[in-house]
């Protein structure tokens, strides 16, 4: 169950977001599935699912993580997504860290990126091979592809002639 | 101080646009931009600041995962979005970074936009 943190919910914060959506609506863009401050409709993080014949991929969008602050595990046809984004991945500008007087300055105009810690089941269409579980994550984009068992891949039946 | 520019500098043009999530902090002496665009390439990435709005524009190509499609929950697609500054921004001085898939750009104030400690002299 991913848990969020929310942002700081000023008055101005709320019009400014209720301006977003109709902004978002007159645009007519789908809605971006992204890691929002809000938990989003569904669970997190979004998937799309791919199948070929040999292999079920899996894509994620986690922007902020490393390949280290992501954990998966499959066994069957069950795969498990568990990561976590810390609440202040931005580093801090090296002249002005460690001044307090520079830090409590700050005013947040914005915060709609969320974190926390994230974990999402998912049943695969068919059975995969656990040990040839390959995933790479590249500027934020998770990619798993996992190999079919020989059981669940397509199987040629020859057809014999009596 | 930061509010959102016309729709119209965003309207989606050709494929898929998406609004990036952003937190944006101020600093005092700049504004943080930090926003969430997973799959783009560093020189797919356009920052620019005319007339004292910051924006953000970002190609990203289709991905095409192997085989037929059975679940999906988001789309890929171009990310845009602007935001109305004002006056009184360095702009030479604007630095961006593109890394894991987050865009961090700094916006530093004009030095004669900084508050300014005036001392006081006295004779005797």
């Amino acid at each position: 169950m991913p848990t969020f943190r929310p942002g700081f919910a000023l008055p101005f914060d709320e019009l400014r977001e209720e301006l977003d959506r109709v902004w978002t609506t007159l645009t007519a863009a789908p809605p971006l599935h992204g890691w929002g401050v809000r938990p989003e409709t569904g669970a997190f993080p979004a998937v799309n699912v791919s199948e070929s014949p040999t292999a079920v991929t899996i894509e994620a969008e986690l922007p902020g993580l490393d390949a280290a602050d992501v954990e998966i595990t499959v066994h069957g046809d069950e795969l498990v997504l568990k990561g976590s984004r810390p609440a202040e991945p931005e580093p801090t500008r090296a002249d002005e860290a460690g001044t307090p007087a520079a830090e409590e300055r700050v005013t947040w105009h914005r915060r709609e990126r969320g974190c926390g810690s994230f974990e999402r089941r998912l049943t695969l269409p068919v059975a995969v091979d656990a040990t040839r579980v390959e995933a790479r994550l590249v500027q934020g984009v998770l990619t798993v592809t996992c190999p079919k068992t020989a059981a669940s891949q397509p199987q040629k039946v020859e057809v014999r002639s009596s | 101080m930061v509010t959102q520019s016309e729709p119209a500098a965003v309207r989606p043009e050709r494929s898929l646009t998406y609004q990036p999530h952003v937190d944006i902090r101020d600093r005092g002496a700049e504004v943080v931009f930090v926003a969430d665009m997973p799959g783009a390439r560093a020189e797919g990435i356009d920052v620019t600041f005319e007339g004292g709005v910051l924006s953000i524009r970002a190609d990203v190509a289709p991905r095409g995962l192997p085989g037929r499609v059975v679940r999906q929950e988001y789309g890929v697609g171009d990310y845009r979005r602007s935001f109305r500054l004002g006056d009184g921004f360095d702009a030479a001085a604007i630095a961006a970074d593109y890394r894991r898939g987050v865009l961090t750009i700094r916006v530093p104030r004009a030095a004669a936009a900084l508050p300014r400690k005036v001392p006081v002299a006295g004779a005797g």
